[in-house]
């Protein structure tokens, strides 16, 4: 055996490749709860190739065959039904599992220096993860997935001279179409996923460069033996791998229990809408994105004109507050001038115009937030109060959001959104402010 | 972790406390509808109800992703007594179930095809079902005699008629007044409407809502056959993870002694 | 962490027991886990149906003619052989690979020279596919010289991918790239004219 490994060795790097990454990768010896889903993610990643391949075996993207070709798979096609319920409870196991991961990241510092290539990568796979699920929802061919699409399509509208061209370019049709469902179809079972795992080949590249953070928030490179080794760091295998395999265990409970009890979610994972095939003379009543997109919806939904006046007023009244902030005269200035034109902006464009472009910031401010956290130290548990308070209320707000997504606007609703709307980006726009206000505790030189 | 569990318990509290509002709005649009037993373990139900669907629904109605074959299989039919009392309008028990009327014909008949029932229950709820199917009654002003309380001007006629009878609408149960509606031996309440009996069907009323149960509790395995499998087979899946849970726990346990 | 690292042989044969114990728990479930995605690939229910056995009636057919009925996608060819062909069946039997069908696929009631049920052995039922690669042979019915099956033909079949020869009953000529008769599927007749492919359940045996 050891001459055979010699013999690949010469070769091939795989005994350097294996403790690097696995043997001899220190990890901190602290990990958590929270630091489970960073395996899982890749698990269901994987969960979800895997059975895609099966699916993509059976299932036929043409819109006078796909919605049958479902129902094919899941009567006549032998375990089929098993197949598309692992991958439709797979997709929203991904994003429960990619929001707690990022959350993590989030409450222990995980995107401040130095690994905030790990976050960037991190957040545009959770880009692309979204862009996968929405492409894949169109593939049922059901009414909710046509319209879905329609609506999400038709967001691209907004952008002056060039929307209408483009979303006819999107759609290869003048309304959501068999072209459509072949394109996605496309890029939902090749393109993207091909991305996607490169993507994830990068975040753990860029992981295992930089190390791994930790709930204490500290580095364990500060702290080394006359190795070389840190002393707060043990292997990632066999210690993580062992711990992780528990977790594996409670997820595929959690992730299987679904799958065989409660696949369709009372309507939440499989929508009932979806069950009838795709009519475009026929738009279900309630439209409603899976939850996962939900958040994101309810900011689009937000969007009125009475909205846009209190935002007006709002950057106008942070336009003036720059001067009395103590910092740099060109920060001053150029900060202002930013305030102003947003203000200007919001009177100029319409709510229509701003929905989107709400939305798209509220995902593109993830990007930001490495270098919006000023606070002296990682982790909440050392954190000020005003940073945990923050945190609180931005969970209350995301949730909020989503669960008010996943139902029918109404007058009071839309209030709440706009509320968490701006709850929302607040969290983020006043990071810099509340980070670095309030008194952290004293941060430990080793792991605790 | 204080911080932490804090979060979570807001987490899971959070979407009760938004979601008060909402639920006011929900049952504000008013329907009414009744609760139904659905258990895909009653062989003996799911096998009428196949009967009722394969006499009264499918001479319009396909379920045009159903194998005959599948009926014999999964509701223990005998192959012989499948070719004879529900494959009308084919010969091949491994044939889908489509229906005999063609669209074209529909459309002249009713106005609308006749949608496929083989989802129904998915798409539309159990409960709606069978309210709908007891709340059909006789209406001079609609065009085939007929109406539906929960579904108003319905171009499906009663097609069970012969077993409920027919029923003429009376009004509805004001809400505050809720289940303490005194009701005479002819009346008979749906949702919330009421229905005079005017003249009795095969079936007593008690009867007939038993028939329409073994009919949506059909429908609701129609919907998804797999399910019959599905949770025996989840037992089983569930059982084993338990295993490894204890095993895998244990290594664990076993390789951490070095580190605590 | 190494200050209290297991060394006695007793740590390191449980430790060795409790991993052993825990692949296998893993394993099987590994192996319960990739059982249903390789059963998936078996033929659907819809492709069961496809395949379902197909009734012909031959009572159309003339003496002497022949036609290809799919059976499971596949052609099977419905011969009525004149008696000159059935006569022809053992003048060849010299020139076979294989005359008593002892390599081949047929029912136990087909296994004789005419490879067809006694009761009506003038009626060849068979899967239309050459052995060698699976093309379908092209019907050489005319007793005489041909180009392909030779001066003196008793008729038979000619599979036109590789130059495979087969007699009116489906069995292979030596020295040709294929090396066993052709298959004969399961059969029965429902009444004096009409036959079932693909099923002979019903046969008294």
């Amino acid at each position: 055996m050891s001459n055979f490994m010699e013999w690949v060795d010469r070769r091939f790097p795989a005994t350097k490749v294996w403790n690097e990454h696995l043997a001899e990768y220190w990890t901190p010896k602290n990990f958590n709860f929270w630091y489970y889903f960073g395996s899982l993610a890749m698990l269901v990643l994987v969960i979800q190739i895997v059975t895609g391949i099966f699916l993509t075996m059976h299932y036929k993207p043409d819109a006078s065959l796909a919605f049958a070709s479902v129902e094919y798979i899941m009567r006549d096609v032998p375990w089929g039904w098993l197949m598309r319920y692992l991958h439709s409870t797979g997709a929203s196991a991904f994003f429960v599992i990619v929001y707690l991961h990022m959350f993590r990241g989030l409450i222990y510092g995980s995107s401040r220096e130095p690994r905030e290539l790990v976050w960037l990568i991190g957040c545009v796979i959770f880009v692309t993860l979204m862009a996968e699920a929405f492409m894949g929802y169109l593939l049922p061919w059901g009414n909710m997935s046509y319209w879905g699409a329609q609506v999400i399509i038709s967001l691209f509208d907004v952008i002056p001279y060039l929307g209408p061209i483009l979303t006819e370019w999107i759609r290869g049709d003048f309304v959501v179409s068999d072209a459509t469902l072949n394109r996605f179809f496309a890029f939902h079972v090749i393109a993207l996923p091909l991305v996607l795992c490169a993507l994830v080949f990068l975040h753990i590249v860029a992981l295992h460069k930089v190390g791994s953070n930790n709930p204490d928030g500290i580095e364990i490179k500060d702290n080394k033996d006359e190795n070389g080794k840190p002393l707060d760091g043990i292997a990632f295998h066999p210690y993580y791998t062992v711990k992780d395999l528990v977790g594996v265990v409670v997820f595929f409970m959690v992730y299987l229990g679904v799958v065989f009890f409660w696949p369709d979610g009372s309507g939440v994972l499989l929508e009932k809408d979806n069950f009838a095939p795709a009519n475009s003379l026929q738009t279900p009543p309630d439209i409603v994105p899976l939850w996962y997109f939900t958040p994101f919806y309810s900011i689009l939904r937000a969007s009125t004109s009475d909205f846009l006046l209190i935002l007006t007023v709002i950057t106008g009244v942070a336009a003036v507050a720059t001067f009395f902030i103590d910092t740099k005269r060109s920060n001053k200035i150029s900060a202002f001038i930013c305030y102003a034109l947003l203000a200007v902006g919001l009177s100029i464009f319409d709510a229509k115009f701003w929905g989107v472009v709400m939305m798209g910031s509220a995902i593109v401010v993830l990007f930001l937030l490495p270098w919006l956290d000023k606070s002296p130290v990682k982790s909440i548990r050392y954190r000020s109060m005003p940073f945990k308070i923050a945190v609180g209320i931005f969970v209350i707000a995301f949730i909020s959001l989503g669960y008010l997504g996943m139902h029918p606007v109404s007058e009071l609703s839309t209030i709440q959104a706009q509320l968490c709307t701006i709850l929302y980006f607040s969290f983020f726009a006043l990071m810099p402010f509340y980070t670095a206000w309030g008194k952290t505790k004293p941060v430990p030189t080793r792991l605790t | 972790m204080k911080i932490g569990n804090s979060i979570m318990a807001l987490m899971v509290a959070l979407p009760f406390v938004v979601s008060a509002p909402n639920v006011m709005a929900a049952t504000a649009e008013g329907v009414v509808l009744d609760s139904v037993h659905i258990d895909s373990g009653d062989t003996p139900s799911l096998q009428r109800g196949a009967a009722l669907f394969v006499n009264y629904c499918l001479s319009c109605h396909g379920a045009a992703y159903m194998r005959y074959e599948r009926l014999a299989y999964d509701l223990d039919i005998p192959m012989e007594t499948l070719a004879e009392d529900f494959m009308f309008t084919t010969d091949k028990p491994g044939d889908l179930m489509k229906t005999a009327m063609t669209e074209d014909d529909a459309k002249e008949w009713f106005g609308v095809a006749p949608p496929d029932l083989t989802l129904v229950s998915r798409v539309r709820n159990n409960e709606w079902l069978y309210t709908y199917l007891r709340a059909f009654y006789l209406d001079e002003n609609s065009p085939n005699g007929w109406n539906n309380s929960l579904f108003e001007n319905v171009a499906m006629p009663h097609v069970l008629y012969e077993l409920q009878g027919a029923q003429t609408l009376v009004g509805h149960v004001e809400t505050d007044e809720g289940a303490a509606v005194e009701t005479s031996a002819h009346q008979n309440i749906v949702g919330d409407t009421i229905f005079e009996i005017q003249k009795v069907g095969k079936n007593s009323p008690e009867e007939f809502d038993m028939a329409m149960r073994d009919l949506v509790n059909f429908l609701s395995y129609l919907a998804e056959p797999a399910q019959l499998q599905r949770r025996s087979i989840g037992i089983w899946v569930l059982a084993w993870l338990a295993v490894l849970f204890v095993v895998s726990f244990l290594l664990k346990k076993e390789y951490w002694r070095d580190i605590h | 962490m190494s200050s209290n690292e297991d060394s006695t042989n007793e740590n390191r044969s449980r430790r060795r027991f409790i991993t052993g114990l825990t692949s296998a728990a893993w394993a099987v479930g590994a192996g319960f886990s990739v059982t249903p995605f390789v059963l998936s690939m078996n033929p659907s229910a819809r492709a069961k149906n496809a395949g379902a056995p197909v009734e012909f009636d031959f009572s159309k057919l003339q003496l002497g003619q022949m036609v290809k009925v799919e059976w499971r996608g596949q052609p099977v060819v419905v011969l009525r052989r004149t008696p000159e062909m059935m006569s022809g069946l053992s003048d060849v039997t010299n020139l076979l690979a294989d005359p008593d069908s002892v390599g081949s696929v047929q029912p136990t009631y087909a296994l004789n020279a005419a490879r067809a049920d006694t009761d009506r052995n003038d009626v060849l039922v068979m899967l239309s596919v050459c052995t060698h690669l699976g093309c379908s042979p092209v019907e050489k019915l005319a007793v005489g010289p041909d180009p392909e099956m030779g001066e003196d033909s008793k008729g038979g079949f000619f599979c036109p991918c590789h130059g495979s020869k087969f007699d009116l009953a489906g069995r292979v000529y030596k020295n040709v790239p294929a090396n066993k008769n052709m298959d004969i599927p399961p059969y029965q007749f429902l009444n004096e004219n009409v036959i079932l492919i693909g099923d002979d359940s019903a046969r008294v045996s």
